[in-house]
């Protein structure tokens, strides 16, 4: 899988030809490299348009290959998709955790993960604005991705003065919000603004917790 | 499919609008030679409509064939043809279509003397319902019309912006008074969404009146601050729980 969503195209590849590396060894990097060729591919192509062999050429492996790791596109694709997802979340959750007090924590997870979404835009586009275009597979994978969020937002109960009597489905919703803020960005084409989103997205998180009051202080309280 | 009301919605631009109740409440046969010609290509483009819709809210857009759109419309592709220029073409239509009768519920709905308060909760009220009573056309307008082209992102857009306007004029008549951030009303519309969205993937459509409390307080909590919220959210919930025995 690959290692984080900041690593770069440039990878180091075995050479071509005869060589001695053991065939996991091979058979591990030219599943990350078609994994990353997949996110790129789709990205700048578009799901619908993108073929197997659009894959194969820009992963530098051949069909069997191919089809010896995934069934077919789709399979590629979602595979591809959640190891993005798995690295966004991971850095999400590194940064969440590095804070103590809950808005803090919040604060840090969406500066985190605007960052990340930022070095990469056509990536960020992808996870966030066309997967829906790859069906309802990769509908339900991007549900899961975000549902993995949820364990922070909740914490926003444990934060709030009567946090136990909200709506069932507010860190739902929450995680909603900042979902769609970004994606409304990356649609406008705006990638290189996501940074500038934070204190919406902090707003938008804390609001359905602490109420509009203490939200805009604790937008407002640390900038 | 069975003949049934709940397929048919009104056509936008309907060449003939006194037989728009007639349409509404029977299917009719795919050809009766002693009907009007405008009644016919009216009842084949609404029954194209809505097995793209159908096709849609079972495998995608992406994956839906002309095909799929004609056999269950009872149509052959010559007619598709003649009625939509591809794929895309029907698709637009089939969103316009929902977008009018969505936006058409929710105006209907709208009153400038009514309280903020009671108007969003009328409103998302209405939507629900809507989506719950057209489980093809909520999938198609809220899953796949996002990405699939840009026309129909357009319309999808423009549907959100409605309901966006719809929503700040909580502004207008603030409660508590502090800077909260104008993007609030989107988000709380985004959060509302992905809830609904979230639901309908996982095959609950017909249940989503279920989740009107929730998006009552996500849409109102920046703008009535959390007390009057829940009020308002626990208040809708009483509101429903006898309508659903």
């Amino acid at each position: 899988m690959a290692q984080a969503g900041g690593e770069k195209r440039e990878r180091w590849r075995p050479p071509r030809g005869r060589h001695r590396l053991p065939p996991e060894v091979i058979a591990r990097s030219q599943r990350e490299r078609l994994l990353e060729a997949a996110v790129r591919v789709v990205a700048e192509k578009g799901y619908g348009a993108t073929t197997v062999a659009d894959l194969t050429r820009e992963a530098g492996i051949s069909r069997t290959t191919f089809y010896a790791m995934f069934e077919d596109k789709e399979a590629c694709f979602l595979a591809a998709y959640d190891s993005v997802a798995e690295a966004l979340v991971r850095r999400i959750a590194t940064a969440y955790e590095a804070e103590e007090r809950w808005p803090q924590r919040a604060r840090a997870g969406l500066a985190a993960l605007l960052e990340a979404l930022a070095e990469e835009p056509a990536v960020a586009r992808l996870a966030l604005v066309d997967v829906g275009a790859a069906g309802p597979a990769a509908q339900r994978r991007y549900r899961a991705a975000l549902q993995r969020l949820t364990p922070l937002f909740e914490e926003g109960r444990d934060f709030a003065p009567g946090g136990r009597s909200l709506p069932a489905n507010t860190s739902r919703m929450a995680i909603g919000a900042v979902a769609g803020l970004i994606a409304d960005e990356l649609a406008e084409g705006r990638a290189e603004y996501l940074p500038s989103l934070l204190s919406d997205l902090l707003f938008a998180t804390l609001v359905p917790y602490i109420g509009p009051a203490a939200a805009a202080r604790e937008v407002g309280g640390n900038e | 499919m069975p003949p049934s009301s709940s397929h048919h919605s009104k056509v936008s631009a309907a060449p003939a609008k006194d037989l728009g109740a007639l349409i509404e409440q029977e299917r009719l046969p795919a050809s009766r030679e002693d009907l009007p010609e405008p009644l016919v290509i009216h009842s084949q483009r609404e029954r194209i409509l809505n097995s793209m819709a159908q096709s849609c809210a079972k495998k995608g857009y992406g994956a839906t064939t002309i095909a799929d759109v004609c056999e269950p419309a009872g149509v052959s592709r010559a007619t598709f043809y003649e009625l939509f220029k591809d794929k895309e073409d029907c698709f637009h239509a089939a969103m316009e279509l929902a977008l009018a009768e969505a936006m058409g519920r929710i105006v209907a709905v709208y009153s400038p003397d009514k309280p903020w308060a009671t108007m969003v909760r009328d409103a998302a009220a209405t939507f629900l319902d809507l989506l719950a009573t057209r489980p093809g056309f909520a999938r198609m307008a809220l899953v796949e019309a996002p990405s699939s082209g840009e026309r129909a992102f357009e319309l999808y857009a423009s549907g959100k912006r409605v309901l966006q306007s719809l929503l700040e004029r909580g502004r207008d008549d603030p409660v508590e008074e502090q800077a909260i951030p104008s993007s609030a009303g989107r988000a709380a519309l985004s959060a509302a969404e992905s809830l609904i969205v979230g639901q309908i993937l996982a095959g609950n459509t017909a249940r989503l009146g279920e989740l009107l409390p929730d998006i009552v307080y996500i849409t109102m909590v920046p703008y009535l601050g959390q007390e009057e919220a829940l009020r308002q959210s626990r208040q809708a919930e009483r509101e429903i729980a006898p309508a659903d025995g």
